[in-house]
């Protein structure tokens, strides 16, 4: 089954937004602050009405009154921000929303695999910053979701958090769960999604899976070096740019030709590459020059 | 599609279920902070027990010339319906919408309705623990007797926590954030209280009595108070307060659906 997305309003938050996201996939919403993250998703999840397009999660618009009941009941969310009660223990606030499903996740399951196992009947208060986002998180997959949003399941965590979560996802993922989760961070992405889509100023500029992003799979990578003083760029043998930095730049797809040639021709000439290096166009790469724009 | 999504917001049986089961939760989550309970509680008890320690035998000379406790003990049971209906409902609704708890609720599959009759079931218990309290104290400590017409009292107490209840949910909406939610509250609330004849019977004609008659606290207290008369001629039913107490509460309620919002606000 496909859920499929779609929505256009004529408000700046999200304007022209489409995707689908297969079942048992981990999609991710990859964008700056501000892009329209959250509000694509809580579009999708029935909080937000839309002004225009068509949305379908699970099959059913999330916007009808008539099912909204039975999505929330297949859905789990984790809201970007702490929304626990004080009050209760971890396994009281569990237990009360385990009760709002047709068919929750055991309750000692879930504590157990967001790692609150020796903080089941500690205040919620009482828990750290790292330990009320694993319960968040934890409140999201009480219900047993086969669907389950993430809006930037990780920000403010420490790496040993972040490492833990992402185990996390990967373990729901394998389950069958599928994941729509939003991001800032590009290692996220990489670590975790299936495919990616990168919302930009509300719109979606980039899409496909996090290694084919910005053509990232072409094989395009960047020769540099220093030539000795005396040398120019055109006495090379292949077509090559000087960079601002003094050294020079050869953009290719057959590095190893390339490099066979030059290196080559360097040897023959006695000539030193100083700082020879190859370097390949990263994931963050292509993120920044899709959002800021740049050609 | 994997299966045929089961619909509609009424389950029957189960839904009732989920009503007394989120009652239990809220009762918890009140309860649960000792500090905040006992001080909201106890607050009206002390109130009393000063108030009424203070009055000692005064009498009010333009109230039929009765004992001033006796118009305390009334009094304080309004009180007490008002600060658990009003005060903590609409500070606790405020903070609820500020920290997210409301938004999570909303994207889960409990009902809004279920979520909502819970949180006016649990209001209204901490209300009845509160007038049983006064009541009890009231009794035990100043040998106030009880309503001589309970039904009329428990109309004009389930008439005020309705009207009240309604005013809270819609004071919630007005306050822009947590850290207004409380002294905003606080302050509509216990000045309304103070100009209503709470601490002191308002003189009938006076400035003040014709300022607070367009207020419901002054004729929630009326209507608290008439049911406790043994006298001969004097009607238990004060109509034309709870009345306005109704019609606050309407109005309370149509601004409390129309402002409602389930998303923190941070204003």
């Amino acid at each position: 089954m496909q859920h499929l997305a779609k929505s256009y309003g004529p408000k700046r938050a999200v304007v022209d937004v489409s995707f689908e996201v297969e079942r048992g996939e981990v999609f991710a919403l990859l964008g700056p602050n501000g892009a329209g993250k959250t509000t694509t998703i809580e579009i999708l999840e029935g909080f937000r009405p839309r002004d225009a397009g068509q949305v379908e999660t699970l099959g059913v618009d999330p916007a009808s009154p008539r099912t909204q009941r039975w999505l929330r009941s297949r859905i789990g969310v984790v809201l970007q921000e702490l929304a626990v009660e004080p009050f209760y223990s971890v396994r009281q606030v569990l237990t009360r929303n385990a009760g709002f499903y047709p068919s929750p996740r055991p309750v000692g399951e879930v504590i157990e695999l967001v790692g609150l196992s020796d903080k089941a009947d500690a205040r919620v208060k009482t828990l750290s910053g790292g330990q009320q986002r694993r319960l968040d998180v934890g409140l999201g997959i009480v219900g047993h979701p086969e669907l389950l949003f993430l809006d930037e399941p990780t920000t403010g965590l420490d790496p040993s958090g972040r490492r833990d979560s992402w185990k996390l996802i990967r373990t729901l993922a394998a389950e069958g769960t599928t994941v729509l989760l939003t991001t800032h961070y590009m290692d996220e992405v990489e670590a975790l999604a299936d495919r990616v889509a990168v919302l930009s100023d509300a719109r979606i500029v980039a899409s496909g899976t996090p290694s084919s992003l910005g053509g990232r799979d072409s094989g395009a990578v960047t020769i540099r070096f220093g030539l000795p003083h005396g040398i120019a760029p055109a006495e090379l043998p292949l077509p090559a740019e000087p960079a601002t930095d003094g050294m020079v730049e050869i953009h290719t797809e057959e590095e190893l030709r390339v490099l066979h040639t030059l290196t080559g021709w360097a040897l023959e000439q006695g000539v030193m590459l100083h700082g020879l290096s190859v370097l390949r166009v990263t994931l963050e790469d292509v993120y920044l020059k899709l959002t800021r724009g740049e050609p | 599609m994997s299966t045929v999504p089961a619909t509609g917001v009424f389950d029957g049986r189960r839904d009732i279920r989920l009503v007394g089961r989120q009652v239990h939760y809220e009762q918890l989550s009140f309860w649960l902070n000792p500090v905040g309970a006992v001080f909201t509680v106890g607050f009206s008890v002390v109130f009393l027990v000063l108030l009424g320690a203070s009055a000692g035998s005064s009498r009010i000379s333009f109230y039929r010339n009765i004992k001033l406790i006796q118009y305390y003990v009334p009094g304080f049971v309004a009180y007490g319906v008002m600060a658990a209906c009003f005060n903590i409902l609409a500070i606790t609704l405020v903070n609820r919408r500020e920290m997210g708890l409301l938004k999570r609720l909303r994207l889960s599959p409990l009902p809004t309705w279920v979520l909502l009759v819970a949180i006016l079931v649990s209001t209204m218990i901490i209300a009845v623990v509160q007038v049983v309290l006064l009541l009890a104290v009231g009794r035990i400590g100043f040998g106030v007797h009880l309503p001589a017409n309970l039904v009329a009292f428990i109309v004009a107490v389930v008439v005020g926590m309705l009207s009240f209840s309604a005013l809270g949910v819609a004071m919630s909406t007005v306050v822009p954030n947590q850290d207004a939610a409380g002294p905003v509250v606080s302050i509509v609330f216990f000045v309304l209280l103070f100009l209503s004849g709470l601490w002191f019977p308002l003189r009938p004609g006076s400035g003040l009595s014709q300022f607070s008659a367009y207020f419901p606290v002054h004729h929630f207290i009326a209507a608290v108070f008439a049911p406790f008369s043994t006298e001969r001629g004097v009607s238990p039913w004060a109509w034309n307060d709870l009345l306005v107490v109704a019609v606050w509460g309407v109005a309370g309620a149509i601004v409390a659906v129309r402002r409602w919002q389930w998303s923190p606000r941070r204003g």
